[in-house]
């Protein structure tokens, strides 16, 4: 028996995009809502140029790749998901953007249709109580970039049905990933160890401990980690770690997650990190000082 | 070898001692290899001559270069021996009184501009110096364990170390192949100032029942792509250390993050440090350690 034949993703995005691009090869029917017919084209174009590259890398082969995006379909009609069997939502990280589309999207669905997010920084707990039928609702937590990470944080809010995330932990490990079963706490289980480390690292740096190569380099060698904690937080993004540590710290009231004033600062600044061309280490010279 | 052939004394010969030992040796330095007692000196040089001959045997080193490396190192009991050492690397057990009192000693042995090195991991630099009438030559200079294999050396100034004896010490290590980070005289450096909060803080999510033993390190590994999960690492490294230098860094820091958390007790008292004891997160075979 396959759990969840059919399988929406909300949102086309980095995450959405990694996830549709796994669900699909699994050999499952995917469909990807969003707002604009221009997105959907953006992240289709992502997906194909993901599978290219592992296609010229030996990865995979013509034949899956077209065979995986002929299992993708686009559309910007919440309609179009009356069908399927699981709901991924992978938008933007605010409740209220969430809630407003999973509430769409619940109306549209069958009851026991299961809505997943893929939220790393919100409670699922508060998400299912804004959605009607909040048993069905769990955490799908994938990690960035979706077809390399190997793990899946499955994540039972206080309402979770046990059936209905014992389903997406079979799930999960049709996908070839393995699943970890975790409660619904701040930062589930591997942000809230990330973000406490991640928010020591910034805090030295700001406090002169070395320069920001020289914390990654040790970070390297000693600990012998594929990123150093600064290039790690320049590829996630400053503004979306803060964001998360600041709900963790919101939640929680744990001074670990409170946000250390400069990556504040960055943000305000743009330093965003790769994708903003200026980062701890991106833009930067060696002593992570600005060039 | 282009660099200057120096000679490098390191005192202790434990398993770090021995390590360095072997560093320096196969870098093309005379090297002593200097501890209390015979046994352990011979003890010492021992594990330096077969990891030595095993790099050899792996082909990691020819034949030659491993003879070579071999035949640089000497040992001794006797801290006059120590005369004419370039450079002293001290590796002794980590007591800060100990540390002091024998580079204290060494001021009588040494030339004035022989540099001294403490490999010291959670002592204050500083404080280590301040044993020495001139602590402007001493340095630390703190590698990661195996020493022999493991490229990292983090490289602090105590508040009194003379820039010279820093970029004299950088370029002895660059000339036995380390990489050197510059950090500062601060408990625990770069490594361990990150490390023990984030250990301690995956025991406390073992505690608080947010994953398994299994599940946080499969999490970690996966999510986070890191070698080894937090409890293999804790295992590799013991139970027993991992509480000493956290306690230590509590000590000096005063932040409750950096205490070991109470699990860690209970196992040590109940003699599960980790791979040396058979069982520690886990279970195991063979009690025989990595590097071993």
């Amino acid at each position: 028996m396959t759990v969840f034949s059919r399988v929406a993703v909300l949102g086309f995005g980095t995450m959405g995009g990694g996830i549709a691009q796994v669900v699909a090869g699994s050999g499952r029917d995917v469909v990807v809502l969003e707002t604009e017919r221009h997105r959907l084209d953006a992240g289709f174009a992502a997906v194909r140029r993901f599978l290219d590259d592992g296609v010229s890398r030996g990865k995979t082969t013509e034949a899956e790749r077209d065979a995986v995006l002929g299992r993708l379909t686009g559309t910007t009609d919440v309609a179009d998901l009356a069908t399927v069997d699981l709901v991924i939502e992978a938008v933007t990280e605010r409740m209220d953007v969430k809630a407003d589309l999973l509430g769409r999207v619940a109306e549209v669905v069958r009851d026991e249709t299961v809505l997943a997010t893929n939220t790393s920084a919100l409670s699922v707990t508060d998400l299912a109580a804004r959605v009607s039928g909040p048993e069905r609702v769990a955490g799908l937590h994938f990690f960035n970039p979706a077809p390399v990470m190997a793990v899946v944080e499955v994540v039972r809010a206080l309402q979770t049905d046990a059936s209905v995330a014992a389903d997406l932990v079979s799930f999960t490990e049709d996908l070839g990933k393995a699943p970890v079963e975790v409660k619904d706490r701040p930062g589930f289980l591997v942000n809230r160890l990330l973000m406490p480390y991640l928010n020591d690292v910034v805090r030295e740096f700001d406090d002169d401990l070395a320069s920001a190569e020289d914390i990654d380099v040790a970070i390297r060698l000693g600990l012998g980690h594929r990123l150093g904690p600064l290039e790690l937080l320049d590829l996630i993004g400053i503004d979306v770690h803060t964001h998360a540590t600041e709900s963790a710290y919101e939640a929680t009231l744990d001074p670990q997650y409170a946000p250390p004033p400069l990556l504040r600062q960055m943000v305000a600044a743009g330093y965003l990190g790769t994708k903003s061309g200026r980062g701890f280490r991106v833009g930067t010279t060696e002593e992570g000082h600005s060039r | 070898m282009t660099a200057n052939t120096l000679t490098v004394a390191v005192l202790g010969a434990g398993t770090m001692g021995s390590g360095i030992a072997v560093t320096a040796a196969r870098g093309g330095h005379r090297t002593i290899v200097r501890d209390v007692d015979d046994e352990s000196v011979r003890r010492g040089l021992d594990n330096a001559t077969s990891f030595l001959r095993k790099s050899a045997s792996l082909g990691k080193l020819t034949e030659q270069q491993a003879e070579a490396a071999i035949a640089n190192l000497s040992g001794t009991t006797e801290l006059g021996d120590l005369a004419g050492a370039d450079v002293v690397v001290e590796a002794v057990y980590e007591d800060l009184e100990l540390k002091r009192e024998l580079f204290g000693r060494l001021d009588d042995v040494v030339a004035r501009d022989t540099l001294l090195h403490t490999n010291t991991s959670t002592l204050s630099v500083t404080a280590i110096a301040s044993g020495s009438r001139y602590p402007d030559r001493v340095v630390g200079t703190h590698y990661c364990n195996p020493a022999q294999l493991m490229k990292l050396v983090e490289v602090a100034e105590g508040r009194h170390t003379s820039p010279e004896a820093t970029k004299r010490s950088m370029a002895f290590l660059d000339s036995v192949g380390k990489t050197t980070v510059v950090t500062k005289d601060r408990p625990g450096f770069i490594l361990n100032r990150f490390l023990i909060p984030w250990e301690n803080n995956c025991i406390r999510a073992l505690e608080a029942g947010a994953g398994t033993v299994e599940s946080i390190d499969k999490a970690v590994v996966g999510a986070l792509r890191h070698p080894m999960g937090p409890f293999t690492l804790l295992d590799v490294v013991g139970l027993d250390v991992h509480k000493a230098v956290a306690m230590r860094l509590y000590e000096q820091l005063r932040e409750p993050r950096f205490a070991p958390p109470p699990l860690v007790d209970r196992m040590i008292a109940a003699g599960d440090l980790g791979r040396k004891t058979g069982r520690g997160f886990y279970t195991y075979d063979s009690t025989k350690s990595f590097g071993a």
